[in-house]
């Protein structure tokens, strides 16, 4: 379910986030308690919530007192930006040296790019 | 508090069935003699003053080797299990006294009603200060052995030297090695040395088991 | 439930299991505790639950736990039901204890797990499987809720659903009763998720006490042209090492800077995490002579 090579509280605050992107959490949606989380992943109570935490620090989740977390109204647009200042840098570099490197002709991506655009979307 | 109540309820109870159980088969082992030959001493008295010490004996050492460790693993201290084991051996010792006079009564009855002979047997205070002190040293016997292994050997001669006293006051228990004699030196005194013998192997057991290690035990 | 162990030592005869051992947990955790076999984890365990006279301290919420009533309360130590039964008991019996001699003893709880392990209240504790007896120590240490709970090899004999039953009921049980749980293990992999600390012992010494999470991140894999390794891995802390031609691979554990991880990329290295069963096993190896 896990990985066990990197920290698990980082791992669920991607998990999270990937949510929050694909829409699947909405803003102002209630998240899973900690215990939920920790019961259902078979994970330390704590790990959960160090990811909960630093979901919290970087705004993307609210806290209720005595009721539980929330999506911020704001994440989804922050996550969004987060994601396109890093996607050059982080998906098109590293796809574009591994075409290079198995000997596709950046024509062809191009290409294949410009259909994807061409079937609206996916 | 709890120990000592969970030790009555739960072992002397088993130990009246186990007295009940012997007196049944004393019972029918006597009248399947007389049946041959005519009867001449009291079953009952070779059960408790012969069999019923060594049983007492093992209770002794169940409690130490067996109890223990398992009453450290429940977070008890080794005081407060002796405390309440020490308790434990006199209300147990007394309970088998008494019903090893019950025992007398019973059968003296029957004895009478078939017309058998009925020899002499001991007060059941002898039998009570004999079982307590059996009980005592099956405790130092065990606390010996569990914390020094094969050295535990040396607690056999001291426990034979603190029993062999306790069964003077009772007929039929087995005379003295080498002084024979000396039983009808001091009468009822005797019993003093039982309680004796009782304090010293209570307080050799607590000298050794104060502080014994409990070892992991694999099944 | 704060633990603090000054200069433990424990030895058997001339063998020194466990060897001025001084650590402290601050409690309230589900803590590892992770070492070979023969590394001291028995034995430190002993002590702490106060089976043996320890030599050096060995404290619970800043009371001595040896011979200590009020601290001996607290602590329930497991290891399969040896300790807790006489073989001869039935289970019925083996729970009677716990009913009997612990306050803090929940019976409804115990008949819960009873049923949910699948054990037999009539059948001996001697009788019943490996698997059912580790399964009996646990229901045992669960149910005596004790604030300081130790379950030593716990999942020994376990196939493997009784296993994920045994992390959930423990998991559950410690959110609803939060408590210190310790337990040993080599199966690292598949607990590791549901620990909160770990430590981890080798030849009766503590050789690290970490986060599991924080321990997780520490490994770090630096795999590439064997001379390039060399100099990047040059005064850093080396677990272990293998090459396959000219490609070498070395663990290395600490965290890096942000100049060394430049340096890497100069260098053309690749960096890559490192399991925590790895990491322990390298951390405990006697052969990697590196430490």
């Amino acid at each position: 379910m896990f990985d066990d090579r990197s920290p698990i509280y980082r791992q669920i605050a991607d998990r999270i986030k990937a949510d929050v992107l694909s829409g699947a959490l909405k803003a102002d949606e209630q998240v899973m308690s900690t215990n939920q989380y920790a019961s259902y992943y078979r994970i330390n109570p704590a790990t959960a919530a160090k990811a909960f935490q630093q979901l919290v620090e970087e705004q993307v989740l609210y806290k209720k007192r005595g009721i539980g977390m929330f999506v911020s109204a704001q994440a989804r647009d922050m996550l969004r930006a987060q994601g396109r200042e890093t996607f050059f840098g982080e998906v098109v570099d590293p796809m574009v040296a591994e075409a290079l490197a198995i000997g596709i002709p950046l024509a062809d991506v191009i290409r294949r790019i410009e259909q994807h655009e061409n079937n609206g979307g996916v | 508090m709890k120990i000592f109540r969970h030790l009555t309820t739960s072992l002397l109870l088993f130990c009246a069935m186990v007295a009940a159980g012997a007196f049944a088969f004393a019972l029918v082992v006597t009248f399947v003699v007389s049946a041959f030959r005519s009867v001449e001493i009291s079953a009952w008295n070779v059960v408790t003053s012969q069999i019923a010490r060594w049983f007492l004996f093992a209770i002794g050492v169940y409690v130490i080797h067996n109890l223990l460790p398992i009453a450290v693993a429940h977070g008890r201290t080794r005081r407060e299990f002796l405390l309440a084991a020490s308790g434990f051996t006199v209300v147990l010792a007394l309970g088998m006294a008494l019903l090893g006079w019950l025992g007398f009564l019973v059968e003296g009855g029957i004895y009478s009603l078939m017309d058998w002979n009925v020899d002499a047997h001991g007060s059941p205070v002898a039998y009570f200060l004999m079982f307590l002190a059996w009980c005592a040293v099956g405790m130092f016997c065990a606390a010996a052995f569990d914390r020094f292994g094969a050295v535990g050997v040396f607690s056999v001669p001291i426990g034979l030297v603190l029993v062999v006293t306790t069964t003077v006051a009772i007929p039929g228990s087995g005379t003295l090695p080498f002084i024979r004699d000396i039983p009808a030196l001091f009468g009822s005194s005797w019993h003093l040395v039982s309680v004796v013998a009782f304090v010293a192997a209570l307080a050799g057991t607590w000298a050794i088991a104060r502080d014994m290690p409990v070892r992991l035990r694999t099944m | 439930m704060r633990i603090d162990v000054q200069g433990l030592t424990v030895r058997y005869g001339d063998v020194t299991a466990i060897d001025d051992m001084s650590f402290s947990l601050s409690g309230n955790k589900i803590y590892g505790l992770l070492g070979r076999n023969g590394s001291g984890k028995t034995s430190l365990m002993s002590a702490l639950a106060g089976y043996r006279k320890p030599s050096g301290s060995v404290q619970l919420d800043g009371l001595p736990v040896f011979e200590n009533a009020a601290a001996m309360r607290q602590v329930c130590l497991v290891r399969h039901t040896a300790d807790a039964a006489d073989k001869g008991d039935k289970v019925s019996h083996v729970l009677e204890y716990g009913a009997a001699w612990r306050d803090t003893w929940d019976n409804d709880y115990a008949l819960e797990l009873i049923d949910l392990f699948g054990i037999g209240m009539g059948t001996k504790a001697g009788e019943l499987s490996l698997g059912q007896r580790s399964a009996l120590g646990v229901v045992i240490g669960l149910a005596s809720r004790s604030p300081l709970t130790m379950l030593d090899e716990a999942h020994l004999g376990m196939d493997t659903p009784t296993r994920y039953a045994f992390y959930d009921a423990l998991l559950h049980d410690f959110m609803e009763h939060p408590r210190t749980i310790i337990i040993s293990t080599h199966l690292i992999e598949e607990l590791a998720s549901l620990l909160e600390e770990v430590l981890i012992i080798d030849s009766g010494r503590l050789v690290l006490q970490e986060e599991a999470d924080v321990l997780r991140s520490r490994g770090t894999e630096v795999t590439g042209n064997a001379a390039d390794v060399d100099e990047f891995t040059a005064g850093l802390t080396v677990l272990g090492e293998k090459s396959l031609g000219r490609t070498k691979a070395a663990m290395v554990y600490g965290a890096l800077d942000d100049e060394q991880l430049v340096r890497a990329r100069q260098l053309g290295l690749e960096l890559g995490p490192t399991a925590l069963q790895d990491l322990f096993v390298h951390l405990t190896d006697p052969v990697g002579g590196k430490r």
